[in-house]
């Protein structure tokens, strides 16, 4: 890319293109958030704009809206911006490009219509399951043909990103991937492998039995898929936000990435580790050994491996730019860093809270103190930490210099900027605070009602009125912080006749890749040793649960979430008499 | 007026005060000190009261 000209200037129509991904992400975020207020002023009982049977309707919103569309949309865009910028050269086929970014629209526009027609009697059409889908929960057939049209554009979307590298890399002999390129293949690896369990779940077990053309499945079975998937799912979040941390932030930070070797080797453990992992989501179901709970348990601590090489590598490059600004001492390097900057300050507090919730994650991973928080509010106060802002909050501070770098166009409102990462800093340290407190003394999430008569929770510190206050105080801040970010991005979008102040380029690693082995960039390799981690990991686990319940199950039919509840209960009732009777 | 720092990393360190303040309140629970919701406010007041006194202060006055 020519000195000084932006992204946009460069490849406009792949600008273009990864602007419609950033909007289609921003509308997810907006919606998602909205419902995440209602949410969070519901169960609190401070103030209920909806009926408490609708609740399941808004959580599933609020999870589908923001984890899967409001994260991949965004990802996919960044992907491809890394993946163009870095290899220097447009996708083969722009068309085909356009293609993967239609079906993920198309895919979210399905499950979003099955999702929110739940808000209405007069379509029958409900989703009430949650982002998690657990069986017998049912959703209508849509939601899950939404979900596998838009996990195939994703796949398609790698494919593409493989299509381009191995273009480059028949123009370039011999050289090692560029790095953020090597963080897209080895992300999207992962992606492939973990993805599969959802896949299988879905199209050969929920969707048919959906769909009426089987009776009945094995809710074991299909959790357990879920999970072989819903664990890599998070770092499929994370890992753009590691991205943007080892490429982004070193040269807002005034430096230079620490060391490209090591940020290689932080994406290949992922690519490793973080699949064969999942059962660690289901210590407390039964029908799993405790065998392979504690197996699935000591690989999750190996996952603290590349998180804690990430921490030493962002900061030492974070240290470097300081000290390139004139930064000195063992502390004081710290305020020479540009606070101004709503790119880095944002992306440093989202680090911040992602340390801290990685300490949270260790309790949810470890066996036996999981069983204190398990399905308690401690879960969402982890994931809030997790994705809502260590995934968030950096691709709000990464779109702060990235939407520029797309547009062509100043950022408007740079003061405000650092308002809003602030802001969504103090919310979500207000809310996961309660959520964390909360989950402590047992009170469970995923629920309108968390409070129960004839029943006092005993709050380690103030009351459970103080913890609800917190949480809606929280909720709120977060609400205002995203509605400012998206007015700004608006804003900046319409900001015609006006250049980015910063420009596009990247500087080069201090320690470059000529430093690492060039075992490191042999994907097959990788590859085979993640498949055969996984085999080991699940093969067992799987058989022994097929083995016992059937690969569909001992005759478990569906459990309809929007339907009369008195007739459900008659129903119930009914069966029980008559199975007492029999 | 001049500030001994950036507005910004004032802002930030306001941010900060805020969380340490949340954080702590829980911290000492588990060492059986409670502090009532009343106290942590004045605490927090008190705290980025100095905070901004800190910053206003023209540098090298008392030295």
């Amino acid at each position: 890319m020519p000195n000084g000209a932006t992204f946009a200037d460069a490849y406009p129509t792949q600008a273009r293109h990864i602007r419609a991904a950033f909007w289609a992400s921003f509308l997810s975020l907006g919606v998602g958030a909205f419902f995440g207020l209602i949410q969070a002023l519901h169960r609190t009982d401070i103030l209920r704009v909806i009926e408490s049977q609708t609740y399941y309707t808004v959580l599933t919103a609020h999870g589908v809206f923001l984890v899967i569309s409001f994260t991949i949309f965004f990802l996919v865009g960044v992907f491809q911006w890394a993946v163009t910028d870095s290899l220097e050269r447009p996708p083969v086929d722009m068309r085909f490009t356009w293609g993967w970014y239609g079906l993920m629209s198309l895919g979210a526009s399905l499950t979003a219509f099955a999702i929110l027609a739940g808000f209405t009697d007069s379509i029958d059409v409900r989703a009430n399951v949650l982002f998690t889908f657990y069986a017998p929960l049912q959703a209508h057939p849509l939601f899950y043909v939404g979900l596998v049209v838009f996990v195939v554009g994703t796949w398609l979307a790698g494919a593409d990103w493989f299509r381009s590298w191995l273009a480059w890399k028949g123009d370039n002999p011999g050289e090692r991937i560029p790095l953020p390129t090597f963080m897209v293949l080895t992300t999207m690896i992962m992606w492939y492998i973990s993805s599969i369990g959802v896949a299988v779940a879905i199209l050969a077990f929920i969707l048919p039995w959906s769909l009426e053309l089987t009776g009945s499945l094995n809710p074991t079975l299909t959790r357990t898929l879920f999970w072989y998937f819903g664990h890599p799912v998070v770092y499929f979040w994370l890992l753009p936000a590691y991205l943007l941390w080892y490429i982004l932030l070193p040269k807002l930070a005034g430096g230079r990435l620490f060391s490209d070797p090591l940020a290689r080797v932080v994406f290949i453990l992922f690519v490793l580790l973080s699949t064969p992992v999942g059962i660690h989501h289901q210590y407390l179901d039964p029908g799993i050994s405790e065998g392979f709970k504690f197996i699935a348990m000591t690989n999750t601590m190996f996952l603290l491996l590349p998180s804690l090489l990430t921490a030493f590598t962002i900061i030492a490059s974070m240290e470097h730019g300081a000290r390139q600004r004139g930064g000195e001492g063992y502390f004081n390097w710290l305020t020479a860093l540009p606070w101004r900057d709503p790119a880095f300050t944002g992306m440093a507090l989202a680090g911040m809270v992602f340390a801290f919730g990685g300490f949270t994650g260790i309790v949810n991973a470890g066996m036996n103190i999981n069983y204190l928080v398990h399905n308690t509010l401690w879960v969402p106060g982890h994931i809030h930490t997790q994705v809502g802002t260590a995934a968030a909050l950096t691709f709000m501070a990464g779109a702060y210099w990235l939407v520029p770098q797309l547009t062509g166009n100043r950022l408007v409102g740079r003061g405000l900027a650092l308002v809003q990462v602030v802001l969504w800093f103090v919310g979500i340290v207000f809310m996961t605070n309660s959520m964390y407190r909360g989950g402590l003394v047992g009170i469970p999430r995923r629920t309108a009602e968390p409070q129960y008569e004839g029943f006092e929770y005993e709050v380690a510190a103030g009351s459970v009125g103080e913890l609800n206050a917190q949480l809606a105080i929280g909720g709120t801040i977060l609400f205002v912080s995203a509605m400012l970010f998206l007015a700004l991005m608006v804003l900046t979008a319409f900001n015609g006749g006006t250049e980015p102040i910063d420009d596009g380029s990247i500087p080069p690693a201090l320690s470059g890749p000529e430093d690492s082995p060039a075992v490191l960039d042999n994907l097959k390799l990788w590859v085979a040793i993640a498949a055969v981690l996984v085999v080991i990991a699940y093969s067992f686990p799987l058989a022994s649960i097929v083995s016992r319940g059937g690969l569909f199950g001992p005759d478990i039919g569906p459990i309809p979430v929007a339907i009369d509840a008195a007739s459900t209960v008659a129903r119930t009732a009914l069966e029980a008499v008559s199975a007492v009777v029999r | 007026m001049r500030l001994r720092t950036s507005p910004a990393k004032l802002l930030v360190l306001v941010a900060l005060c805020l969380v340490v303040l949340v954080e702590l309140r829980t911290a000492l629970a588990f060492v059986g000190v409670s502090l009532s919701i009343g106290a942590t406010v004045a605490v927090g007041v008190a705290a980025i009261a100095a905070l901004l006194l800190w910053a206003v202060r023209p540098a090298g006055s008392g030295e």
